[in-house]
């Protein structure tokens, strides 16, 4: 979506460059247009307008098979290599998720393999100046600097902040790289992202992720968006919608605060006040339950505790609601019947139902709306969370994140001793690691990390106050978009602080910038993922292999490999590529991908080997587009990109599994029944499934989780073989190594976690049942008092974090607008990648904010006019005003890809030179506010408050 | 002999704008030269409508009619073509265009505006080499056999281009689909009406 | 002196140019269907509803349209355009070359009929300046500009008809880019030239009572004797105040067609661009005559503009009371002769004094 409308244009405006950057950015090559600039507008903006097109060669085409790495739907791309150069793009017509299909971004990743506003060589800044260094200095000064910390504040003061950019395999190595330099302080986007859907969902029936495809979409009967814009954040998907759409009739329904591309499409919008989902939830059970339109079979015989959600709906009559969420009760009757008239239908949602404090309730409120109308476990059904970047899901799955090893195993000891053992390492050992020091969370090693949404706190902070046992003294912003957090000034001032900032990424991203420092800052240049290879998570679960299409630009190189640099020069190499192959300096992908298939049995990695992965890729075309099933060819009947959980290793053939929780397949071909995660009983009651299991299953009900005691009972212990008897005795269907457990419980058709129920009841919340919580920056205070948000709590993931003080102040005098941030399809994240591809930047050359015309009119503002757009915390933006009926008259909306301008100040002069974006502006997140949800610190970005004044 | 069209189903077009950057991918036109645009109509409106124009070669093609140089010609397949090397930049063909299409790379003083540029439905142009026709054109994917890049990426499909008879079959299927509960959506014709950006040498 | 061969050569040519371009628009009458924009875009976007479709035929936008080219300020379809090249290639284009062709026949007839207009009484020898060298040096840079700009304009908007298939692309691609060059980069000088010479010459020409004479007898041609004419006649003074208004039109069109840079509206230019052609297609028609009566048409006026002087006689006979005005200043042919040997003529005769 642009800006500019046609009314206000003149040509000689509206353009993100302006002609002096433009003339002082290409210095004397354009020196003619310069002479004649007076006169003229040339529209050549682009400062390297000389560096001509691709070379059109003769030599032969090298065609490589790659996936996109913009966002989670995966689509396939075939790239012709020619000399070493990417000379074409090809649509891959064969790929079963997009047919050839791209959006802005996925048809200009050719660029990737041509842009020059990269990080070029390490860097560091020495006396405001941006130094080159050679890779050897670099990591001689920063392991330097690392050890010094490390001895000095203890292993915790260093944070290791990861990427969802990153592959499989370098996710996972990662964690492993932070977990062997002693600290659970590392995480990545997914913390900003689905961190609340993960820990929701995962506590509602047992895994945190999109239940089916976004090929099974096309089955859906309806399908309800909130707080999500497929049109913008997955456009690609909308391929699968409009089919559903145009196949069988399907109700799409876009439920969200802004009228986005995605409610164009919809047979019905409706326009909710930002942070009111649970109410809007309850809202349409209520309509629901009156009308007796639940699955009423389908709750009880897999669904726990839907009587205690049926009494908190019952306070939410339809005049609550409208007062609440601002829909009239028409509307909500209309948008209940749609959803169960049509089913299956599914729910999809986003960051537009995460990034709350209450984003846990939230996730879990549309996982109970769906359990009601019997919707989860069927194709065309489902929860479908549609994952931000190309690798969130993967690097999620792998631990990336301070709360977890690889695999959701948690930092208990046993996950430890588990991991020591697939890592081949001695778990005393690695215990040395961490400090061993008591704090308030217990010690570092068992207690959650400090997550990537609070180490602006974690450096802040007073240290008593801290669970571990300092600030954070360095930072690693290991392919990270600093603009995406909230709290712009607080972080400028947390950077200050810091002893060391270091920054890993092909771009030099807005960390390098923003920070008001004159040294200290190191810049080290990653190679994107066309200049490696290894295997990416898609949103459906899905494991795809991407080939490397050029050879890594400039002095870039892949992550792996500046990890096993550091590991080196931090001593700890060995241990960390134990049994991994490493070439020169560079870790062997394959080998860390068989690693982890060696460890992550509880969410099935353990199937997909590269082999499997490699034949899926070279086979394509094989793959239905319906049900991404193999018809025929090397990998018939798997499922394409083996979704996890593809159970057992990858000699047991196990197809991946399409549809979680499906009962109506069994588990060899990928059927499931809801996880036994929560115990057998609660409060004396079974929680096990009753009468239902998946298909040939030799369980006619539920059953626990599988343990090599349970095999025993039953009888099938002589199924495994003498050495997995070995290695399985007194394992569970987690621990054991050699996946023995799961062999012989899939091949009596067994789920090997148990067959349980979804639960409506998450005892272990804060609210176990979700509760419609005011924003801690609510508009609404009259709604403060029955709606209340939490006490401040002393301490969560290693930091106090603050609800009622903040809730408490009346803040809407001053700023009496709601904020939302939300994003573009031309860019994506902080935006510095698709910022520095001129094919992008030049369709988004200007920041903005959306301005409803009647609110525009109160304000006395103009479409193009700039206005300042100051956050509630005093962070203020200089941006354009859009005028537009999008938002409703109490809301503003910011795109937030956005980053250089800080607080009206261009930043265009601190970047390394020749590195800058082509297109600048300020960052949303500069305004946004404090607010971290409950459970996992999930930060607010969709509902804080603001005030506009017209800038001179 | 076919006649090269596009057409975009404006109830699929996202405004995702693939096809604006899938066309700088083929043709790798400058900064400010956009031969494909998306524009939205009733933006933010319950009746917004989004659509992807370019050149749409006109059988009739007003920049033709008016050209001072006579620098366009109609291919065999009804693609309208220009040549570079007779454009003086005059911006008639801009004024005639339905759609908008002729762009100038410059707009400068006395009418300095640089060579036109537009959708060449990705056949290139008159030139003597490989080399020279890219760099003048950009691509030439019908002499590959292939269709533009814009409609074979489109991320929904929405946007068509081939035979004006074959899209227009397309287009007539999916409106029979629309109106029909899961109606036409059996046997073959599912195949047929799904695959849009069906591939041009295939059709023979 | 004599200057009539050449111009006879000129008048020649560009009648021979005007049957070649009234066979080449015939050629173009024949190819030039009737287009159909509606039904392209019909075809292009189809599934909008018919509300959409409405609007988007109207060419308006409302408040609500984006476009996703940064700089764009063109709606979904330029309904203007097709109205544009419809007059331009239907009315414009065919009937300009009428108009110049009808001129060049028309003067052609007259010359065939009347012939030239010689001087009744024989030269007394006697001159009068009538012409200071910056009076000349104006006129003849105007007129040269004049020409140029029309035979590039021509060259614009028929060239193409005749010389491409005629050369050949390659030297129709530099004839055509250098007409383009010329026209734009002389447009502006010729623009400023004009003016100049409209103000120089205002006062010679505001319109005064005999001038109403002049017109009733036809400057001549009825009736016998010779009609009342100051320093400028009434043919002179129409031909004056034609380049006065439309000729500043034809200016400040061209400026707004050679200035795209001040961002006016494509149908802004569209507008421009028909002002242009009809209004310069109609000056070079009446330029025509112009130089039929300076030249070929009346023995003695391209004297004036050659050598600034006049014969007595012809003053008299043409322009009597200027005539009566400064007949005292009348100089001897062969005293002039020797002066101009020596030195240039005065440049400030008692023709340009006040009063």
């Amino acid at each position: 979506m642009r800006l500019t409308r046609k009314s206000d244009m003149s040509s000689a405006t509206g353009l993100g460059i302006s002609r002096r950057q433009f003339l002082k950015r290409s210095g004397a090559a354009t020196g003619g247009v310069a002479a004649v600039g007076f006169m003229g507008n040339t529209m050549m903006q682009r400062a390297d307008a000389d560096d001509g097109k691709t070379p059109v060669l003769d030599a032969p085409v090298e065609t490589k098979r790659t996936v996109c790495s913009h966002c989670s739907v995966g689509c396939g791309v075939y790239a012709d290599v020619q000399e070493g150069v990417w000379t074409r793009q090809e649509p891959a017509f064969d790929h079963p998720f997009n047919r050839g299909a791209h959006c802005a971004k996925g048809a200009s990743l050719r660029y990737h393999g041509h842009s020059n506003r990269r990080l070029k060589y390490p860097m560091k800044l020495v006396g405001g100046e941006w130094q080159r260094l050679s890779w050897d200095e670099a990591i001689e000064e920063i392991g330097d600097k690392v050890r010094e910390l490390t001895d000095q504040h203890g292993p915790d003061s260093i944070y290791w902040l990861g990427s969802a950019k990153f592959n499989n395999e370098q996710a996972y190595l990662m964690r492993k790289f932070a977990a062997l330099a002693g600290t659970n302080n590392t995480d990545h986007q997914a913390r900003i992202c689905h961190s609340t859907t993960v820990a929701g969902v995962a506590n509602t029936w047992g895994y945190g992720a999109m239940t089916n495809s976004l090929n099974d979409l096309q089955n859906s009967r309806s399908i309800m968006f909130i707080g999500s814009n497929p049109s913008e954040a997955h456009p690609v998907a909308m391929q699968h919608i409009l089919l559903a759409k145009e196949k069988s009739q399907c109700n799409i329904i876009v439920v969200d605060p802004r009228f986005t591309r995605t409610a164009a499409k919809a047979d019905s919008y409706v326009r909710i006040r930002p942070g009111s989902d649970v109410a809007f939830i309850w809202g349409l059970l209520w309509h629901i339950f009156e009308n007796g339109w639940e699955d009423q079979e389908y709750i009880d015989q897999r669904v726990y505790a839907m009587d205690d959600v049926r009494e908190e709906v019952s306070n939410f009559p339809p005049d609550v609601i409208e007062n609440i969420t601002g829909v009239p009760e028409d509307l909500m009757y209309d948008t209940a019947k749609r959803l169960a008239d049509n089913r299956p239908g599914c729910v999809v949602w986003c960051m537009g139902g995460t990034q709350h404090t209450t984003g846990n309730n939230n996730t879990r409120a549309y996982c109970i709306l769906e359990l009601a109308l019997g919707n989860i476990g069927k194709s065309g059904g489902g929860a479908n969370i549609f994952r931000g970047h190309d690798n969130v899901q993967g690097a999620t799955d792998l631990g990336l994140m301070s709360h977890s090893l690889p695999g959701y195993y948690g930092l208990a000891e046993g996950a430890w001793q588990h991991w020591a053992s697939v890592w081949d390492l001695d778990y005393e050992w690695l215990e040395s690691r961490f400090d061993q020091t008591e704090y308030a969370d217990g010690k570092p090693m068992h207690s959650n990390g400090i997550t990537v949404s609070r180490w602006v706190d974690g450096v802040l902070e007073q240290e008593e106050d801290i669970s571990q046992r300092t600030q954070l003294k360095a930072m690693f912003y290991w392919g990270h978009a600093v603009n995406s957090q909230t709290r712009g000034p607080e972080m400028q001032k947390a950077m200050q602080q810091l002893d060391m900032m270091v920054v890993v990424d092909p771009y030099p991203t807005v960390a390098s910038v923003m920070h008001g420092r004159t040294d200290g800052v190191y810049l080290l240049p990653a190679a994107t993922q066309f200049e490696t290879y290894g295997s990416v998570t898609a949103t459906n679960r899905a494991l795809q292999w991407r080939d490397r299409v050029i050879e890594p630009m400039f002095e870039s190189k892949p992550d792996h490999e500046i990890m096993y640099l550091l590991a080196q020069k931090l001593g700890f190499a060995n241990e960390l590529c134990k049994n991994i192959e490493v070439n020169g300096t560079e870790p062997l992908i394959e080998d860390i991908t068989r690693e982890f298939n060696r460890g992550m049995w509880t969410v099935g990695y353990t199937g997909q080997s590269p082999e499997r992965l490699k034949t899926h890729q070279q086979n394509w075309h094989t793959f239905s587009f319906e049900t991404t099933q193999a018809q025929g060819g090397p990998a018939d009947g798997d499922y394409y990109g083996m979704p996890w959980p593809c159970w057992g290793n990858p000699e047991m053939g196990h197809p991946g599994t399409p549809i979680l929780y499906d009962t109506s397949k069994p588990v060899s071909e990928g059927g499931l029944t809801f996880r036994a995660r929560f115990g057998v009983e609660h409060d004396g009651t079974d929680i096990l499934a009753d009468g239902s299991y998946s298909r040939n299953s030799e369980l006619d009900d539920g059953y626990p989780e599988f343990t090599a005691d349970m095999l025993k009972d039953l009888g099938w212990w002589d199924d495994l073989t003498d050495e997995e008897k070995q290695a399985a005795d007194g394992r569970n269907w987690k621990t054991d190594l050699s996946g023995g457990i799961q062999r012989v419980v899939i091949a009596h058709e067994c789920a090997p976690f148990g067959n349980a129920k979804a639960r409506c009841n998450v005892w272990t919340f804060p609210d176990p049942i979700p509760k419609h919580r005011e924003p801690l920056y609510t508009s609404r205070r009259d709604l403060v008092e029955n709606y209340p948000t939490w006490d401040d709590v002393s301490s969560h993931y290693r930091l106090p974090t603050l609800y009622r003080s903040i809730q408490e102040k009346d803040m809407t005098g001053d700023y009496p607008i709601i904020l939302t941030s939300g994003r573009l399809v031309e860019y994506e994240g902080g935006g510095e990648e698709t910022r520095s591809m001129s094919w992008l930047a030049e369709l988004q050359q200007e920041m903005f904010v959306e301005i409803n015309p009647a609110l525009a009119n109160d304000l006395v503002i103009q479409e193009g006019d700039m206005v300042w757009v100051e956050g509630a915390e005093g962070g203020r933006v200089r941006v354009k005003a859009m005028v537009t009926p999008r938002v409703a008259r109490e809301v503003v909306f910011m795109p937030f890809h956005f980053g250089g301008i800080f607080q009206g100040e261009n930043l265009e002069s601190l970047y390394p030179e020749g590195a800058a974006p082509y297109v600048l502006g300020e960052a949303a997140n500069t305004a946004t506010t404090y607010g971290y949800d409950s459970v996992t610190q999930m930060q607010e970005t969709k509902c804080t408050l603001c005030r506009i004044e017209k800038a001179s | 002999m076919a006649q090269m069209k596009f057409m975009c189903d404006a109830e699929r077009c996202i405004e995702c704008n693939g096809c604006v950057t899938a066309c700088k991918n083929a043709n790798e036109v400058e900064w400010g030269v956009q031969r494909r645009r998306v524009v939205t109509l009733n933006d933010g409106e319950s009746d917004e409508v989004s659509i992807s124009v370019a050149c749409m070669h006109c059988d009739d093609a007003p920049c033709m009619a008016v050209c001072p140089t006579d620098c366009f010609y109609k291919t065999d397949d009804g693609i309208v073509l220009h040549d570079k090397d007779l454009c003086i930049g005059c911006g008639y063909c801009l004024y005639a265009c339905p759609f908008g299409a002729p762009q100038f790379p410059k707009q400068n003083a006395f009418g300095e505006r640089g060579k036109m540029d537009k959708c060449t439905f990705c056949a290139g142009g008159p030139a003597d080499s490989k080399e020279e026709e890219y760099e003048k054109y950009g691509a030439n994917r019908i002499a590959e056999g292939k269709l533009p890049l814009c409609a074979e990426m489109c991320s929904t499909k929405a946007l068509l281009a081939g035979d004006a008879q074959t899209i227009a079959d397309i287009f007539r299927q999916r409106v029979v689909q629309r109106g029909h509960e899961d109606g036409a959506w059996s046997g073959n014709a599912r195949a047929d009406a799904d695959n849009l950006a069906y591939d041009a040498a295939q059709e023979g | 002196m004599t200057v009539s061969t050449p111009w006879r050569l000129v008048v020649r040519r560009l009648s021979l140019i005007a049957v070649l371009l009234m066979a080449g628009l015939l050629l173009s009458q024949l190819t030039v269907a009737q287009s159909d924009p509606d039904k392209e875009a019909g075809f292009a976007v189809p599934a909008v509803d018919a509300d959409i479709w409405r609007q988007v035929r109207s060419g308006d936008t409302g408040p609500n349209y984006r476009d996703s080219r940064a700089d764009s300020n063109y709606n979904l379809v330029n309904a203007s355009g097709e109205t544009w090249r419809q007059w331009r290639n239907q009315w414009v284009s065919p009937y300009g070359l009428i108009v110049l062709g009808g001129m060049l026949a028309m003067i052609a007839i007259f010359y065939v009929i009347f012939g030239r207009k010689a001087l009744d009484e024989p030269r007394t020898g006697r001159k009068l300046l009538r012409w200071t060298v910056l009076d000349r040096s104006l006129h003849w840079s105007v007129a040269t500009l004049f020409l140029v700009l029309a035979v590039t304009g021509l060259n614009l908007l028929y060239g193409k008809f005749v010389f491409k298939p005629l050369f050949g692309d390659a030297l129709w691609a530099s004839m055509i880019s250098g007409s383009k060059l010329l026209h734009n980069y002389l447009g502006p000088i010729f623009s400023i030239l004009l003016i100049i010479v409209l103000a120089k010459f205002l006062k010679h020409n505001l319109p005064k009572k005999h001038d109403w004479e002049w017109f009733k007898k036809g400057g001549g041609l009825i009736g016998k004797g010779h009609v009342d004419a100051g320093f400028a006649n009434g043919g002179e003074k129409v031909w004056y105040w034609l380049l006065a208004s439309v000729g500043l039109l034809v200016i400040a069109s061209g400026f707004v067609l050679d200035f795209p840079n001040y961002g006016q509206a494509r149908d802004t230019m569209q507008w421009a661009n028909l002002l242009h052609a009809v209004a310069a297609l109609g000056l070079t028609a009446v330029a025509f005559g112009h130089i039929y009566i300076g030249t070929l048409g009346t023995e003695g006026s391209i004297e004036g503009m050659s050598t600034g002087y006049v014969d007595e006689t012809w003053a008299k006979e043409h322009h009597n009371l200027w005539y009566e005005e400064v007949k005292d200043s009348a100089r001897d042919e062969t005293e002039l002769a020797s002066e101009n040997v020596q030195r240039h003529p005065p440049d400030n005769p008692a023709t340009d004094r006040p009063g």
